[in-house]
Formats: C-alpha cells, sequence, structure tokens
C-alpha cells in the first residue's frame, strides 16, 4: 500500500465530516467572539510630572543597527550620566527604512506602551501624525530653537501646523564627480544635465582605450523607494513637482515633469548609466564609482567616507562634490532624506523621552555624532564650527548641496504615493516602449483618488 | 446500526483538542481575515464598513490583473520545468548505482537551503558586475556582461529559474516515493516481450507514476501559487511590476501601504483560489488516487 494513498484516505474521512453543522457554528462563533472582546491597553500609566529619584525609568528607543555603534554608545552613556533616573533601553529594527516602517508601524498599531522613542524616515511624519502614533511636539520645541535647524529639516517635521519630529541630521542626494578625469579634459563640475551628458561622451570617448568600461552615470534605478529620490531631483531641477503647490493633486502629467522622465528615458540610462542602473540600489551604484567604473555619481553623504576609504575605494582623493545639476531654466534640487526622533503617543513617559530627544539633538551631540560617526548635522551653525570642519572638511561643499533639499510628498497616503510613482518610473524606464504621458496619466488617477480619500488638503 | 451516546460522547472527547487546534489556527484567523476584508481602512482616516467594496475594487484594479498574470504565469512555468527535471531526478536516483547514496543527499541541498538564501545567492550569482553567472558566460569579456534583473523579461525568468533550481529535487523526492511501489515484475515481463527502455517508460513507468506525479503537481501548483520570498530579495517585483506577484502586491498594500482591508482582500481572496484548487485536486486526482489500485 502506497503511503500517499493512506494519506488521502485519512482525509476523506476526517473527523470535521462528522460533525453536525450547529456545532461547529457555535464552536467557531465562540471562538470569534473571545477574539474580538476589547483588549486593554496598559494605558492608564499616569505620566508623572514631578521626576521621582527611584527607581528609574526605562524609555525604550527603536532604532537601527547604527554604522557607527561606538559613537551611538558614548552618547547615550553621556545622557545616562546627565540624567541618572532614566535609562535608555535600545531595541534594534532593521536599517532598511522600508523594513523598520514596517516594524516600528505594527508596534504602534497594537499600541505597544513599551515603546517611547522612534526614529522617523522624513517620508513618514504626516502618516505618523494622521494616525496618531506621533506626540505632537510643539509645546516642547520653542520656535527660536527651530530657527537653528536647516529649515528643510524642521518642514519635514510639520504636517499641518504640528511639528512631530526633531531632526537627528540631514541627508540629501548630490552629485559626486571624477576630479581627476574632469580636469584631465578641461571641465568645471556640470551645472545643468545637458553639461553633464556632454561632458560625460566626451570622457567616455577619451578614454574608450585605456577605460574601456568607464561609464558616464551611476544612481539608483530599481524599483524602490530610491527611485522616486532621484527621479525628485531630475522633475525637480526641471521646475516641475509630484503632488500640485497646494498638495492636493498628483502632478505628473505637467510638461517639465514628462520632459525630465523622458531625459532619463533616453540620455541617462542607455547612453550614461547602462539599464544595469535598473537593478540598482545605493550600494551596488556606489560600487562601480569606487571601482573607478564611472565619471560621475549620484549618492547620499555617506558615500563620501566610503569613496575615500583605501578600503573600498580605488579612487580615495580623486572625488568631487556638488549640487545636482539642474535643466536649463530650472533650479537644482536634492532629495531631503534623514531621520527624525519621535515619540509615542502611547508613551507613558513623554516628558524624560523629550529630554532624550533635546539631549541628543543639542550642539554638543550633534558635533559628536558629524566627528565621530560623519552624520552631517542638521543644525545650521556646526557648518562654520572649527571642529566640525576639521573633521569633514567636505561639508564646505556639503551645505550648499543640503540648501537645495527638497521634502518628498508630505501625505498620509505617501507609502501608496510611493508605490505608484515606483511603479510609473520603473515601468517607462524599463519598458522603453510604453508611452510616458499614458503612464503618467494612470499615475495622476491613482495618486489623484487617495489623495481625495484621506482628504489631505494642506500641504 | 447507530453508534450509543457514550460512544458518541468519548468520540467529541477524542476529537475536541484537533478540533480546538484548527479552530484557534485556522478557522479563526481566516474569519477574521474576512471580516477584516469587509472594510476600509487608510492611514489617518477611520475603518468604515464597505461590505464587499474591496473586492470590487480587486476586480478592477489593473496592477492587481498584472500580478495575477505574472503569478499565474510563474505557476504554469516553474510547476511544469520542476515536474520534468523532477521525474528526471527520480528516474536517475531510483536506479542502484554505487554513491546513490550520496547522489541523493546531493540531490535534496536545494530545498534545503533557505528560501532567502538561496535568493540572495541568485541576486549575486546574476548580478552585472561580479555574478559568477556572467563570468562563467563571458569570461573576460566585460563588456559583454548582461545585467539579468534589469529586463523585464529576464528578471521574471530569473524567478523561475530560481524556484525551478531549488524545488525540483523535492519534487522528485515524491516522484520517487512514486517509482518505488512499480513492481519490478512488470518491468521483467516486459522485457521478456522484447519491449524497449523507452516503450517500458512509455507504456509502464508513466501510467503508474501518475499517482505521484499529480501529488507533486499539487503540492508544487500551491507552493508556487504563495511565492513572495523569491520576488521579495531578488527583485522587489522590479522592474516596471515585471516580477510582482500577488502576494508581493498584498505584502505592500498590507504592510507598507497600511491599507488592511484591501490587503486583506487579496490575501483572502489568494486563500479562497487555493481553496478551490485544493479542493478540485482533491476531489478529482485524489478519487482517482484511490481506485488506482497498482498491485
Amino acid at each position: 500500500m502506497n503511503g500517499l494513498h493512506a494519506s488521502f484516505s485519512i482525509a476523506a474521512s476526517s473527523p470535521l465530516r462528522h460533525l453536525s453543522p450547529w456545532a461547529a457554528g457555535i464552536f467557531i462563533a465562540a471562538i470569534l467572539c473571545a477574539g474580538h472582546l476589547p483588549l486593554t491597553h496598559g494605558q492608564e500609566v499616569p505620566a508623572t510630572k514631578e521626576r521621582p529619584v527611584s527607581p528609574p525609568i526605562t524609555l525604550h528607543f527603536v532604532t537601527w543597527k547604527a554604522d557607527h555603534p561606538q559613537a551611538w554608545d558614548e552618547a547615550i552613556q553621556r545622557f545616562e550620566r546627565a540624567y541618572p533616573n532614566v535609562r535608555i533601553k535600545r531595541e534594534i529594527a532593521p536599517h532598511s527604512s522600508t523594513a523598520y516602517h514596517d516594524l516600528l508601524t505594527q508596534k504602534l498599531k497594537n499600541r505597544d506602551v513599551s515603546l517611547d522613542l522612534f526614529f522617523m524616515d522624513v517620508i513618514w511624519p504626516a502618516e505618523f501624525a494622521a494616525a496618531g502614533w506621533a506626540l505632537p511636539l510643539d509645546e516642547y520645541f520653542p520656535h527660536g530653537e527651530r530657527e537653528k535647524f536647516l529649515p528643510s529639516t524642521i518642514a519635514s517635521g510639520v504636517y499641518r501646523h504640528h511639528l512631530y519630529g526633531v531632526p537627528s541630521r540631514i541627508d540629501s542626494g548630490m552629485l559626486y564627480y571624477r576630479k581627476d578625469l574632469l580636469g584631465k579634459y578641461g571641465f568645471r563640475p556640470p551645472s545643468t544635465w545637458n553639461e553633464l551628458v556632454q561632458q560625460a561622451e566626451a570622457v567616455l570617448k577619451g578614454e574608450q582605450i585605456a577605460q574601456p568600461f568607464l561609464r558616464g552615470y551611476s544612481g539608483q534605478f530599481k524599483q524602490y523607494e530610491g527611485l522616486v529620490c532621484d527621479m525628485l531631483e531630475f522633475v525637480g531641477g526641471h521646475n516641475g513637482s509630484f503632488l500640485s503647490e497646494d498638495g492636493r493633486r498628483s502632478n505628473l502629467t505637467a510638461p517639465e515633469s514628462l520632459h525630465a522622465v523622458q531625459f532619463v528615458r533616453e540620455q541617462i540610462i542607455p547612453r550614461l548609466a547602462t539599464p544595469a542602473a535598473l537593478t540598482y540600489q545605493e550600494p551596488e551604484s556606489l560600487a562601480v564609482f569606487v571601482q573607478g567604473k564611472a565619471v560621475f555619481h549620484r549618492n547620499w553623504p555617506y558615500a563620501w567616507g566610503l569613496a575615500n576609504d583605501p578600503r573600498h575605494s580605488r579612487i580615495v582623493g580623486k572625488v568631487g562634490v556638488t549640487t545636482l545639476p539642474r535643466f536649463s531654466g530650472g533650479t537644482s534640487t536634492s532629495a531631503l532624506g534623514g531621520w527624525l526622533y519621535g515619540i509615542s503617543a502611547y508613551s507613558p513617559h513623554p516628558d524624560e523621552a523629550w529630554d532624550f530627544i533635546e539631549f541628543m539633538t543639542s550642539p554638543e551631540l550633534q558635533k559628536h555624532f558629524a566627528i565621530h560617526a560623519s552624520l552631517a548635522p542638521s543644525r545650521l551653525a556646526l557648518y562654520a564650527d572649527r571642529e566640525v570642519l576639521r573633521a569633514n572638511p567636505q561639508y564646505k561643499d556639503f551645505l550648499p548641496v543640503f540648501q537645495t533639499a527638497r521634502p518628498r510628498p508630505r501625505t498620509p497616503v505617501y507609502p501608496i504615493v510611493s508605490h505608484v510613482l515606483q511603479r510609473y518610473f520603473s515601468r517607462v524606464l524599463a519598458f522603453p516602449e510604453t508611452n510616458i504621458l499614458e503612464e503618467a496619466q494612470e499615475a495622476d488617477r491613482k495618486i489623484d483618488r487617495f489623495l481625495a480619500l484621506v482628504r489631505d488638503a494642506r500641504e | 446500526m447507530t453508534p450509543s451516546t457514550r460512544d458518541r460522547t468519548t468520540g467529541w472527547l477524542m476529537v475536541f483538542p484537533a478540533l480546538t487546534f484548527v479552530a484557534v489556527f485556522s478557522l479563526y484567523p481566516a474569519m477574521d481575515s474576512f471580516l477584516l476584508s469587509l472594510y476600509s481602512e487608510l492611514p489617518g482616516s477611520e475603518r468604515t464598513f464597505i461590505g464587499f467594496g474591496n473586492y470590487a475594487e480587486l476586480f478592477r484594479d489593473p496592477v492587481a490583473h498584472q500580478a495575477f498574470i505574472v503569478t499565474l504565469g510563474f505557476v504554469l512555468l516553474s510547476t511544469f520545468l520542476e515536474l520534468l527535471l523532477g521525474t528526471g531526478i527520480a528516474l536517475v536516483i531510483h536506479e542502484r548505482f554505487k554513491g546513490r547514496g550520496w547522489t541523493r543527499a546531493a540531490v535534496l541541498v536545494p530545498w534545503a537551503i533557505p528560501t532567502v538564501v538561496a535568493a540572495q545567492m541568485w541576486r549575486f550569482l546574476l548580478n552585472d558586475q561580479y555574478g559568477a553567472v556572467n563570468a562563467i558566460l563571458f569570461g573576460d569579456q566585460v563588456d559583454a556582461y548582461v545585467p539579468w534583473l534589469a529586463d523585464p523579461w529576464m528578471a521574471f525568468g530569473a524567478i523561475v529559474l530560481a524556484d525551478v533550481w531549488k524545488t525540483s529535487s523535492f519534487a522528485g523526492l515524491l516522484i520517487l516515493a512514486g517509482l518505488q511501489v512499480i513492481p519490478d515484475e512488470t518491468y521483467d515481463a516486459a522485457r521478456i516481450d522484447g519491449a524497449t527502455a523507452w516503450q517500458r517508460f512509455r507504456h509502464i513507468t508513466l501510467p503508474l507514476l501518475k499517482p505521484a506525479l499529480l501529488t507533486a503537481l499539487l503540492f508544487r501548483t500551491i507552493d508556487a501559487f504563495r511565492v513572495f520570498d523569491l520576488v521579495f530579495v531578488m527583485t522587489q517585483g522590479g522592474p516596471g511590476d515585471a516580477t510582482q506577484v500577488i502576494q508581493f502586491y498584498g505584502y505592500k498594500t498590507l504592510f507598507t501601504e497600511g491599507r488592511v482591508g484591501y490587503g486583506t482582500t487579496i490575501s483572502v481572496t489568494v486563500f479562497v483560489a487555493l481553496a478551490i484548487l485544493s479542493l478540485f485536486y482533491v476531489r478529482t486526482v485524489g478519487s482517482k488516487l484511490l481506485q488506482r489500485e497498482p498491485a
């Protein structure tokens, strides 16, 4: 007798066959009722205003595995020395923004009281505010203090006139270039995209024999969040935008925007970046550049350190950095990235949590992170600080880039908007026969529908 | 003959633990998902009851249609290739030869590797810069290197390839079980009658293998329909949604977009589709299996 036959005959005479329907019904109903009883959460814990001497309060901070763990350990030890009755318990979440988001929002959906502090990627405050997950910080964070930060970083934490996040640092897209190659052919760093294409082609032509595998440009064009950033920079550089001024409608069919997308499809991908860029996130595209196989490279500030690290890079000392090009008549635009500190609306200890945020974003600590972890400060004054500049001479080139930073659309349905944008851009780039206008119209329709659903009237 | 009340009570007591388990871990989540799929929920807006609104949207949603087509293509292609290769594998490891035990173990290695690890490996193998596939195919001709995952069709092919590589041996194992119950006397009789190797395969092995093939088909279809991790690791659904299978689309809507209602609608639809498919298999294929007594 075959074993498989036996297993089927067991299935045919399974006990469920002999269950009377009413009994099964009651059974299932009972289970469902039990599951739907309102769950009690530890909400009744009062937030004590006066600081008790003991026992110490433990704040739970969901963070990611840091690139420079020692700098973070030291910063947190300094906080715990300054506030002896508060302990910070770190919970390490995935480093990928999307994976971090999925984990964090699960905790917040469950109103997890054992969560006090978290990071928000700059694209989340609207969603977290609308869902009631992030505590408004207006009363904690005085206006005089906010003005000391780079304006775009503060703007990214604001939703409907309330502030939900304090910028831990700034991140934005920038153009890396090969100083040696541009110098050899007598070029200054390009200020427009057309110039970039001309320079890259001239360099490729001149280097054809010596470096046949040199590419003109290396960026991130895989279907993922980074694609939205890269495309924002092209569209913004042509004076286009993803959403209309008031944030109520999708604006992808505007001629400026269509032209920018067409430029990427016809000039950047086939001629300079090669279709391989359609599989690149940051690490893959950086690998091409640090191996000396690209003239221009778009990346975030962290790439500077790696491109100048002899263990990783063949182009140490040959790298320059500047603002991303614009189109003629447009303004240079870089996608704003970075992480904001936020407090959970369900935290029983918001005051202590604020102490932590205030401490970590203070000039001293931002200086510490700039020197020991290469995190570009969100406080403007630190770009004139001699110690910071001695450790990071490149910051004098970074600051003009940071001043062109522009946030991605701020709406509670940003994850949906981003998926629509990713599909649209990836389709028109990967399928060169598609009609850009038609694809843009489809994306517009879908984004408009969701913007209307959440009545996201104000940006 | 009717069982006494006492027998009935004992019967109930006996099935109670199993029943509880099924109810708590299968029925309740399924029912709860179904209820969730009747609501609309977006970040920043109230949860509202919309009946079958999500289902109506799913039937109109072009992205979902594309994902269904991609999934269907994946299921058909990968299942077909896996059964084909699986039969080959089974025939080989069924033969008696020196080192058969080792070969059998080696064949199962791809299946034993966690899918996420295997997917990551394939992503590296297919990399345009340092991938082994390019190195083997083109050697030093670096300018001929192909970015395999950049082309929509090749990316789809890569997902199928990775799945076939990984699960053919599992299909082979199921088919091997079928091979082992075919009595040797049948072959001896055929040999005496002068049947060639091909004739023996065509007229003895294949017909008698049918139940095992159908079982492998059932397992592989259902498994392939639920493909997620390969896509998640290798392509994230790209380029241009060319490899976005339905489960990955459901994951994105549910976990990243936070559209709980719509995301569960996708899950429930997949669940119902698979339930119907399984029922169909068990009814038709399963009853055939029961009738067919090879011995």
